[in-house]
């Protein structure tokens, strides 16, 4: 029974976390661990949609979140923030993107800022599961196909249904 | 934990009488059975939009939880391990201690005020003790909550743990209210025990309405090792003269020890850490009571310092 840490706040995060870190198997041990996600993190907001092994995905997205909230937060007055923004992406023009992009395309949103995907895996190949990971708001086509208009699906066939119905009673009534 | 089933039912009972005053109108209901000559369907209409108006009239207003409570009131908080989270246990246990709160006046305090615990004691002359001294650590959360004061009595150092919401503790007095540079104070161990002598006849000083809580930014003076830990791997800011017992293996060491990358990781921080959100939520539920807890307290502080000196002719 830890007291929690209060000398820092932080928002919600508004994706689920696990209860513990993963390792992400590395030979520099912690530090080597944070290089790796720093790189996902730096990808993530560099082209806002990538492809790689789960695992690393479902690490990085927490701190890209993370990041983001922070920021909104904040702001780019705040060196504590600052700092942290210079450490998690390693290209320095992306400061600039995450202040004057991210944070005011994220300001009023209400669900999380990044979004996963299961990917296929190739076979044969490695066994790790693929994902995709990509910010929301990005300017690439849905990755979910829009099924709206599928006619096969059972509300669709119903509506089209009910519409037929329809026009077949207004032609009774027009014929009387 | 004891959660007395009594009490709850109570307390679920209070809450419903309260949601159905809010609800229905006893008042028109009485106004109705009166004049039975009205048809049933106006006073319904009626003690309809009466209670509209009312509603309208009252603006809701959120209580203003002070940004400090987080500080003042850390046992509040959940352990933030996710594990070992459980939302009813969290809520029974704050009910608990707003309960024991009702029954004993537990200040504010920190790690580095100096404070005086009576408890009961079996074994003590007339069954209780009075122990000062300056508070080192504070840990754990909920009922649990506890913290650990430290003094030196006939050259001996003494530590004491107390459970703050333990039933046998009397009464707590915090004698100066002051932080410290470190958020705890376990070199006060290795430290001479000037630092941690305090007397126990010692007045309780006031502290000005409305000031920030001083930070005692003392620097300690340790002896020389053998220590108890490795206090050079620890970053401490309340220390005067750890250089002069480092010898260079000690210094390297303590770098080779440091984890400085440990700042930047977001998520072990947010592992660590209750969401602001979840605090407002859990202050708030606790607010009405720890406020009027603090306005009772300022008063009979008033109180206090009026009393007329003692002084005889």
């Amino acid at each position: 029974m830890n007291q929690a840490d209060v000398s820092k706040l932080m928002s919600q995060l508004r994706i689920a976390i696990r209860p513990r870190h993963r390792n992400l198997k590395n030979k520099d041990g912690p530090e080597g661990r944070l290089l790796k996600l720093r790189k996902t993190v730096t990808a993530l907001v560099k082209h806002e949609r990538i492809e790689l092994f789960y695992n690393r995905a479902d690490e990085a997205r927490g701190y890209a979140e993370l990041l983001i909230s922070n920021a909104i937060r904040h702001g780019d007055t705040h060196n504590a923030t600052m700092e942290m923004a210079d450490y998690w992406l390693l290209e320095k023009q992306l400061v600039h993107k995450l202040f004057k992009v991210l944070v005011p395309r994220y300001e009023n949103y209400t669900v999380s800022y990044t979004r996963m995907f299961n990917a296929p895996r190739t076979y044969p190949g490695i066994y790790y599961k693929n994902s995709v990971l990509e910010l929301r708001g990005n300017p690439y086509p849905s990755l979910i196909v829009d099924q709206s208009q599928n006619k096969n699906l059972l509300h669709n066939v119903l509506l089209d249904e009910a519409r037929k119905e329809y026009r077949r009673k207004k032609l009774a009534e027009l014929a009387q | 934990m004891n959660v007395s089933t009594r009490f709850l039912i109570n307390r679920l009972g209070k809450q419903c009488a309260f949601n159905r005053i809010v609800t229905y109108s006893t008042k028109s209901t009485e106004h109705a059975a009166a004049n039975a000559v009205e048809t049933e369907k106006e006073p319904k209409i009626k003690e309809t939009t009466a209670s509209t108006a009312s509603e309208a009239s009252i603006p809701i207003r959120k209580p203003v939880i002070p940004a400090n409570y987080r500080f003042i009131y850390p046992e509040f908080l959940p352990d933030p391990k996710i594990e070992w989270r459980n939302p009813i246990r969290e809520k029974l246990e704050r009910m608990d201690m707003l309960d024991r709160r009702r029954q004993i006046d537990l200040p504010e305090f920190y790690v580095g005020s100096i404070m005086a615990v009576t408890s009961s004691d079996p074994h003590a002359e007339g069954k209780v003790s009075r122990f000062v001294g300056i508070c080192i650590h504070r840990d754990r959360c909920g009922l649990r909550a506890r913290f650990i004061l430290r003094n030196v009595i006939d050259h001996q150092g003494i530590e004491v743990i107390y459970e703050l919401y333990d039933p046998t503790i009397q009464k707590v007095e915090v004698l100066r209210l002051e932080k410290r540079l470190d958020d705890s104070l376990f070199y006060l161990r290795d430290a001479l025990p000037e630092y941690s002598t305090f007397d126990e006849n010692m007045e309780a000083e006031q502290l000005e309405e409305g000031a920030p809580v001083p930070v005692n930014d003392i620097k300690v003076v340790l002896r020389p090792r053998p220590w108890l830990e490795r206090w050079e791997r620890q970053n401490l800011r309340g220390v005067a003269n750890i250089d002069q017992y480092l010898k260079d293996k000690h210094r390297q060491s303590a770098r080779r020890v440091q984890k400085p990358w440990e700042k930047y990781d977001l998520m072990k921080q947010y592992r660590a850490t209750i969401p602001e959100e979840e605090q407002n939520e859990i202050f708030a539920e606790v607010y009405a009571e720890l406020h009027a807890q603090e306005l009772q307290r300022k008063r009979n502080k008033r109180k206090r310092t009026f009393v007329k000196p003692k002084q005889l002719a």
